[in-house]
Formats: structure tokens, sequence, C-alpha cells
């Protein structure tokens, strides 16, 4: 599904992926972990096309097309999604605007017609009620107002509405409590299959606690250090990363 | 800044000629005027009101007075609204359903500039009184359409809105033009009586190529309330003055406004509150989307006199730079004679955000799909003013905005 060869970018003439090679096909679950710095947002940004991310050397596939050919708003229709470490705060654009521009933006790119009123709303709100995101808050303005755990909630929620297939959680995690951080594994189990790929990046142990993983990376000074199953993340939890930076 | 021998000479003729079919009573206080439209000239750029909307060219031009009567369709006249129709200067009874119109207008005190161009040569208009405790039934609609005549033409009209104490309206007045070659002056001199209320919308909708000056001079008395909004869609080159004095205590303003312009074309706001009594409001709240190859000048001034102790005021300008090309002028200005006032004022000149540009795209949203969903949230404080649904329709839909979706999950 994915084929990332080689993968070199720069932020501002700084060189952060230095030659990165990762492989994930449908159906599976990949972390990947690594200290501050080691390039695993830039990694997540190059993948869904962030500007400012350039890319110097190498090649990212997604089913055997030239994803960095793409606009981010085609890479998005084509399937991905990236769940934002900061999502940004959009007053005067509501939640339910944004989700049917980006369902119908979809359903355009692969030559559908636009979502009935009434089917649109039906699926917002079941998908609302398995974040616990109470409808009323989304006729509000894109995260206006919304505390930090509602914000990575509402990013989930937008995975769920828009149904991606690759799905790049940048540590959606962080600063979430034990009662978020189920809602959002529970999210993100909802829509593993066999068609679905997901990658985690995170910083810490604790959400691969609630979503299993298949495949664990180690991401450290722009490459990936070190892969293994589950019993990696344990590995790293216990040691920390200056075992394998040093290596 | 006063005018040269030959200056202003095509002005002159025509002047004559105007003159010389009126009555000597009626000729009198005109040709004051008109003297004194010679002695000043049209302003130019060393006149503090006029830094950035040069009038000097106008002293050239030859305007004959317009005569055009012909019928115009389709005329974007509002449901559930009486209406007074103006061609150029000239009312159409045809679609006009309302009987506030006025073929003469009282002229004001001798005055300078572009006020007494307008007093030399105004003809009537609007002219709304309400009687005390009465309130207009249906919104009144008054459309100025400006359009090509034989000849590069001019024209110049003076209205009056008088709400009695207690009394209602609602009115728009609704400018739109088709680019031709005209010079066109209005006046409004709005009176509120006693805790009486005024809604006023000012829309403009001019082509590049037309000249429109609007003034509007309102005057409140106590606990009266002037609620206005501005809308300035097209292009042009376009002055709207917009004067409001809170003469007596608990006299209450709102101004918003929002001015989007079409390319190469020249949009200047001047819009001033004063405070002449103690215990009033007001708010001002601007903003402005600027593009490509065009000027948006905007002048908010509030004068707090001595003795308006309490005073209650804010105004806010926002402006949203979309080209490089783009230029504005946007300055808050505040003069304070009472020291137990609350007055807040900000302007602000910023660019799109990216990074709420990017998040759009990043969920499949197409960049001109994104960028009009910001321009619309942008634009939303201003447009939640409008309270008559069939204008904000037309407005949005000539914004070329995406339309905002309310869901109601309880239905």
């Amino acid at each position: 599904m994915l084929e990332i060869n080689n993968l070199h970018a720069r932020v501002e003439e700084k060189e952060i992926l230095k030659g990165l090679n990762l492989s994930i096909k449908p159906g599976e679950v990949h972390a990947i972990m690594g200290p501050n710095g080691s390039g695993k947002s830039t990694l997540s940004n190059v993948i869904a096309g962030r500007e400012g991310y350039e890319v110097t050397e190498g090649s990212v596939l997604f089913d055997g097309k030239n994803l960095l050919d793409l606009e981010p708003e085609i890479r998005a229709c084509e399937g991905i999604f990236l769940g934002f470490q900061y999502p940004v705060e959009i007053p005067g654009v509501s939640n339910m605007t944004l989700l049917k521009a980006a369902i119908n933006a979809r359903r355009k790119h692969q030559g559908e017609t636009e979502i009935a009123p009434n089917d649109f709303l039906a699926w917002v709100r079941d998908r609302a009620k398995l974040v616990k995101i109470d409808p009323k808050m989304l006729s509000r303005g894109v995260n206006e107002g919304f505390s930090g755990g509602e914000k990575k909630r509402n990013e989930i929620l937008q995975m769920l509405v828009l149904q991606p297939r690759l799905m790049i959680l940048d540590e959606t995690d962080s600063g979430l409590d034990i009662d978020a951080l189920k809602i959002v594994a529970d999210g993100i189990n909802a829509l593993r299959g066999p068609t679905r790929a997901t990658v985690l990046v995170t910083h810490y142990q604790r959400l691969l606690d609630y979503v299993q993983p298949d495949y664990v990376h180690v991401l450290a000074r722009g490459r990936i250090v070190k892969s293994g199953g589950p019993e990696l993340a344990k590995e790293l939890e216990e040691k920390g990363y200056g075992w394998l930076e040093a290596a | 800044m006063s005018a040269q021998p030959n200056e202003l000479a095509t002005y002159s003729a025509q002047f004559e000629r105007y003159a010389n079919a009126l009555t000597a009573a009626e000729r009198a206080p005109r040709s004051v005027q008109f003297s004194r439209f010679l002695a000043s000239g049209f302003p130019d750029k060393h006149q503090e009101d006029w830094r950035y909307s040069d009038l000097s060219r106008l002293a050239e031009q030859n305007y004959e007075p317009d005569v055009t009567t012909a019928e115009v369709s389709p005329i974007a006249l509002l449901p559930d609204a009486d209406a007074l129709v103006y061609i150029n200067s000239h009312l159409q009874d045809a679609p006009s359903t309302s009987r506030w119109h006025s073929d003469t207008c009282e002229l004001p005190p001798p005055t300078t500039g572009v006020d007494a161009l307008n007093a030399a040569f105004a003809s009537g208009g609007l002219r709304l009184r309400l009687d005390r405790g009465t309130r207009l039934d249906k919104p009144l609609q008054v459309l100025f359409v400006s359009r090509a005549d034989l000849q590069a033409s001019m024209s110049h009209q003076r209205h009056l809105i008088e709400l009695g104490d207690q009394a209602e309206a609602t009115v728009l007045l609704d400018f739109s033009g088709d680019g031709s070659e005209r010079l066109a002056t209005h006046f409004f001199d709005v009176r509120l009586g006693r805790g009486a209320r005024l809604r006023l919308y000012r829309i403009q909708n001019e082509k590049a190529g037309g000249t429109l000056m609007t003034r509007i001079d309102a005057k409140l008395s106590r606990d009266a309330k002037f609620e206005a909004v501005t809308i300035d869609l097209g292009g042009g080159f376009i002055r709207h003055d917009l004067d409001i004095a809170l003469a007596e205590s608990g006299a209450e303003t709102t101004v918003a406004g929002l001015y989007a312009q079409a390319k190469h074309s020249h949009i200047d706001n001047h819009v001033r509150v004063v405070h002449a009594a103690a215990h009033c409001t007001s708010r001002m709240n601007y903003r402005g989307l600027v593009d490509e190859k065009t000027k948006a000048v905007f002048n908010g001034k509030v004068v707090v006199q001595p003795g308006a102790q309490k005073t209650d005021s804010e105004q806010r300008i926002a402006n949203l730079l979309l080209s490089r090309k783009a230029e504005v002028n946007a300055k808050p200005d505040l003069e304070i004679y009472a020291d137990d006032v609350k007055c807040a004022h900000g302007a602000t000149v910023g660019q799109l955000d990216e990074v709420a540009l990017a998040y759009l795209r990043s969920r499949g949203i197409a960049k001109d799909t994104a960028r009009a969903m910001l321009l619309r949230a942008f634009a939303l404080e201003i447009l939640d003013r409008i309270e008559w649904p069939a204008l904000r329709a037309r407005i949005e839909s000539a914004l070329h905005l995406p339309s905002e979706l309310t869901v109601d999950f309880e239905a």
C-alpha cells in the first residue's frame, strides 16, 4: 500500500530525514517511535503533503502512484488521513461544514454524487457517539474552544467520518487522560480491517496498550534504526532510546 | 486647493444652463452653493480626509446632466419590501411601490467641495418621514441604478429620513451601476427622534469606471438607536462618508461594514461617530477583503466631546490582503475630551491563515474551496448582522461564498 524508499527530506535547509525505508501492507498497524527531533512528525507531514517540507531524494509510492506528485487534497481524496498533533482552530467554519465539504470532495474525486443531507446527518451522528462528542459542538467552528482532548477526539471523528485507507496519527495520544486515550484507541480499532493500514507515530508505549501494533519501528537521526514486533515497544519503555541512538 | 480660473469651466457652463431654468427664488441658494464649490474645488490629497482619494481628476471632466429615463431590467427587487427605483436620478414609476419620494429637497447651510457641488445641482429623492410612534410595516428598498447616458453624465440627489419619536423603519440603500463614465453623489440627512429606531443597509455594487460618492449624516436624539450595515461589493471609484452624531444621552449606534472589492477598484470609507452627550454607546466593526489591484481606505473616527461622560465606544477594523498588488490604508482614530469613558479601538491587516488552509486541504478540500471557506469565515461577523434573509442571500451569492451548513440534530 505504502512504499517509502530512501527518503530524504528537509525543513528550512535542515535535513531531517536521511534515507528512510518503510513498507506498509493493507491490514497492518505500524508504530513509529523515537526520541524528540528524530523526524517522526516530518515523516507524517511529508506523507500528507504539507507545505514547507522538501523531499530531496527517494520516493513514496501509494498504491503504486507517486505520492509526492499529488497535492495534499488529492492525497486525502485518495484515502490518506493525517491526525494532527496540534489540530488548528478555525472560527467561522463549522465542524459540520468541514465534514460535509470533505466527504463531498472525496465523493467527487471518486466520481460519485454528493451525499444526501439525511444520510450525512445520520452518518456523522453515529460516529460522534463513538467518540463521545456532543453533536451540538459540531455546529461550532472547527475545534473552536475545544479542550486538548476534545480536539484529538475531533480528529478521530473526522477520521471515522472519512473512512481513510491509510491513517497516520501523529502523537494523537499526547496530552490525553486515560478516558480520552481509550476513546481515541476505540476509534482507531473501529477502523481496523484487512483493507486499511495504520501508522501510529508516538513517543510513548501507552497508546500501544490499547491499539496492538503488528510492527514497531524506532526512528532516530532520520532513519529507522530498529524494527520489531510489539515486544520492542515494551523494551523501549524499559530501556529508553539511548541504547539505540548510541548504536 | 482652490480652483484655477479655467478649471471647473465645464461645471460652470453646466450650472449656468441649469440655473437659467430656475426661478429667481430657487436660483439664489443654488448659486451660493455653486460659488462655494468653485471656491473650494474638488478636494485633493493635501486634505487629510481625502489623502488617499484625490478627486482633482474630476475637475477636467465634462459631465452633462443625466437624461436617462429608460426602463431597465432585470431589477433586483427583494421580496416582501416596498421599493423606490431610480435610474440615474430619475424615479421609475412602474417598479416603485413606495410613496416616499419627493421631487424637491432641502438645501443645507453653505458647505464646500463635493457637498457644495451636490447642493448646487441636487434634485430630490427619498423622503421618508414617519410620525411619532409609527412603524414602517415593510422594509423599504431604495434602488439607485447608474446607467450609461448619451454622454458622460452626472447626478446629484438629496434624501431625507426623519423618524419621529419611537418611530421605526428598515431601509436599504441599494447602489448598483454598469460601470459607465458617470459621477453620482448622494446626500442622506437622517434624523432620529427620541427612542426612534432605524436599521439602515447600504449596499454598493458599482463596476469599474463609475464614480460614486455618498454621505450619510445621522443625528440621534435621546435613546434613539441607529444600526447600519454597509457592504461594498463592486468596483469603480467609491467614497462613502458616514457621520453619526449621538446628540442626546442614551443614544446608541452600531455600524458594521464589509468591503470586498472587485479588481481595479478604489473604495474609501470614512466613518465618524461623535459622542456629544453622556451615556451613549457606539460600536464600529469593519472588515475588508482586499484583492488584486484594488485600493481600500478605511478611516474610523470616534470623538468624545467634553461632558460626554460614561461613553462606551469600541471600534474594530480587520483587513485581509489577498494579493501583493492590493493596498489598504486603515486608520482608527480616537479623540477624547472627557475623563470617565470606556473606549477601545484596534486595526489589523493580515493575510489568509495558511495553517487553517493547509488543515482544510489535508481533509480533501480543494485549495480554491478551502480559501473561499476561510474568506467566508472572515466575513461572517459582518454578514451575521444582516437580519434580512433575502438580502443576505443576495450578498453571499455576489461574494461567491460557499454556503454555511446549518444543521439541527434534534429535528
